[in-house]
């Protein structure tokens, strides 16, 4: 395949993806899937696996809270997959997941607040004309034009012209700093889990996130363990409010 | 008296209830929920589209059907699963209110909007804060496993994710018609909406503790001579605790969050530059 055909296979499943965190939400938009399909349009499955890996690590602990928009990740994994892919490392990857997500997540906002604050009024005025068309227009196809313009078509520039200049960019970069910044990669799943931590507003459970650390640290039980021993306590706490109540 | 009793049949027939065929076509368009999400009215025009069978089958003339639209695109936002619990209940509202008109149109908003926080509550916690993470990490882990060669774990996660999504819509839509408002109050009620995000939130501290082990990596390559043996700070402390340098900075993370209100993409940033600045001055 040439890079032209990749190029527009990658920007048509970006497509399909939004379409997906819009509408279905089957959950292909993230980085641990994204990134394999992407990996495999790309002829590199393996480095769709590992960039995939890396960047749901980074915001596993992405949790949408009302309104407020997170970092892109979608937007981010298919790009830096693409590069990853194309350039064979995935140091690319590491050094542009992050602006990329930023970047996304400003698309995103400008899609929320203004363009279908837009359809949201043509929506309302097509209600007023009773005219179904228009509300299928602004409910659902103009927003999934605005994916296709805000996401799909810079993902497919992205991907044809602009890995060389990045790959050359990467290059004048001096190994230290692309070192670090895989340091810093794997430091960053801290702020997710933190951010997970925080959001779940359940008092006094402290000692079971102690638990579930220290079974993983002293006694190095893989994650399948460590879900096994949260079944566990959640199965104790279960029968000893219950045994409570009884009592 | 018989022919009362045949125009009461008469009449029965006239009405328009909803079957489950239509109940399966709500159940399609309202899987565009989240299209449309804008800042100004959130999930309203997803809401309207979904309400689109309902409204067509309902009710006869144009002027309700308008009212009818024109209610639902007022602003609604709940988590995108469990609103269809809404929309199941919404739709039995308005079978009810097109062929009894006992009800005050308004109160079928005014029932939307208070069960918009509580369905937000759980989902938001349950789905996104506990399911999704967890079922995350294990795929990553599996992936890792196979040495980055087995889909096996992104396949598993999109089977357990789309799958429980696209059950809660389906009950959400044939129960929230089926048994109406008072299911959630009685859930309220019972209490068993606090105890499932207690249970939820115990499941989720136990895997993240975890993960914090498994998936934060801080090493200090810095060693010092003591006499005739070399040793390693980063062994030192695995000695003491293995994993004491992602505790300690997970926790600092949270503690930042939650006493000085910082922004996670701005730790995040923070983070990567701590990486490079670190590497350059060889402590990390």
């Amino acid at each position: 395949m040439s890079l032209l055909v990749k190029a527009i296979l990658v920007a048509l499943f970006t497509w399909l993806t939004f379409f997906d965190k819009y509408c279905t939400q089957f959950f292909t938009y993230r980085p641990i899937v994204v990134g394999p399909i992407v990996g495999l349009i790309m002829g590199d499955v393996r480095m769709g696996l590992e960039v995939g890996c890396i960047i749901e690590l980074m915001f596993l602990g992405q949790v949408f809270v009302g309104t407020a928009l997170p970092p892109e990740e979608t937007f981010s994994t298919i790009i830096a997959t693409a590069f990853a892919c194309i350039s064979g490392s995935t140091e690319v990857a590491l050094a542009t997941a992050l602006p990329l997500a930023i970047i996304g997540q400003i698309g995103m906002y400008f899609r929320n607040m203004v363009l279908c604050v837009w359809t949201q009024h043509r929506l309302e005025a097509a209600v007023e004309k009773g005219s179904r068309r228009g509300i299928t227009m602004n409910c659902i196809v103009w927003p999934n034009i605005f994916n296709l313009i805000l996401f799909a078509v810079p993902v497919f520039l992205a991907v044809f012209f602009g890995a060389g200049p990045v790959q050359a960019i990467i290059n004048v970069i001096p190994q230290v700093v692309i070192d670090g910044l895989a340091i810093g990669g794997g430091m960053i799943g801290a702020v997710g889990l933190a951010l997970l931590l925080k959001c779940i507003n359940v008092k006094n459970i402290w000692f079971y996130f102690l638990i579930g650390f220290f079974f993983s640290s002293f006694l190095n039980i893989n994650p399948i363990g460590i879900t096994i021993i949260a079944v566990v306590c959640v199965a104790v706490a279960y029968y000893t409010d219950r045994d409570k109540g009884v009592a | 008296m018989a022919e009362n009793e045949a125009k009461k049949e008469a009449l029965k027939k006239d009405l328009t209830k909803l079957s489950r065929k239509d109940l399966w076509k709500l159940y399609i368009y309202s899987q565009g929920f989240v299209s449309g999400f804008n800042y100004e009215k959130q999930e309203a025009p997803g809401f309207t589209f979904s309400m689109i069978p309902v409204i067509e089958k309902v009710y006869k003339n144009e002027e309700d059907k308008k009212d009818a639209y024109r209610r639902h695109t007022e602003l609604f936002l709940t988590e995108a699963r469990l609103s269809h619990f809404v929309i199941g209940v919404t739709a039995a509202m308005e079978e009810r209110n097109a062929n009894e008109h006992d009800i005050d149109p308004v109160s079928i908003n005014a029932i939307k909007a208070a069960l918009m926080g509580p369905l937000a509550g759980i989902g938001d916690s349950l789905y996104h804060g506990t399911l999704r993470p967890i079922i995350a990490g294990l795929a990553v882990s599996m992936v890792m496993a196979s040495n980055y060669t087995s889909v096996l774990g992104p396949i598993i996660f999109l089977l357990v994710m789309a799958g429980v999504g696209q059950l809660l819509r389906y009950f959400g839509i044939f129960k929230g018609y089926e048994k109406g408002v008072e299911f959630v109050g009685a859930m309220q009620s019972s209490g068993l909406i606090g105890k499932l995000t207690r249970l939820a939130g115990i499941a989720a501290f136990t895997v993240i503790g975890g993960f914090v082990y498994k998936f934060v990596t801080i090493n200090i390559p810095w060693s010092y001579t003591a006499g005739e043996t070399v040793v390693s700070l980063q062994s030192t402390l695995d000695g003491i605790m293995p994993g004491m340098l992602p505790l300690l900075y997970t926790l600092l993370m949270l503690w930042l969050m939650n006493k000085k209100k910082a922004n996670p993409v701005i730790l995040m940033l923070v983070t990567m530059v701590i990486g490079i600045l670190g590497h350059l001055a060889g402590i990390l």
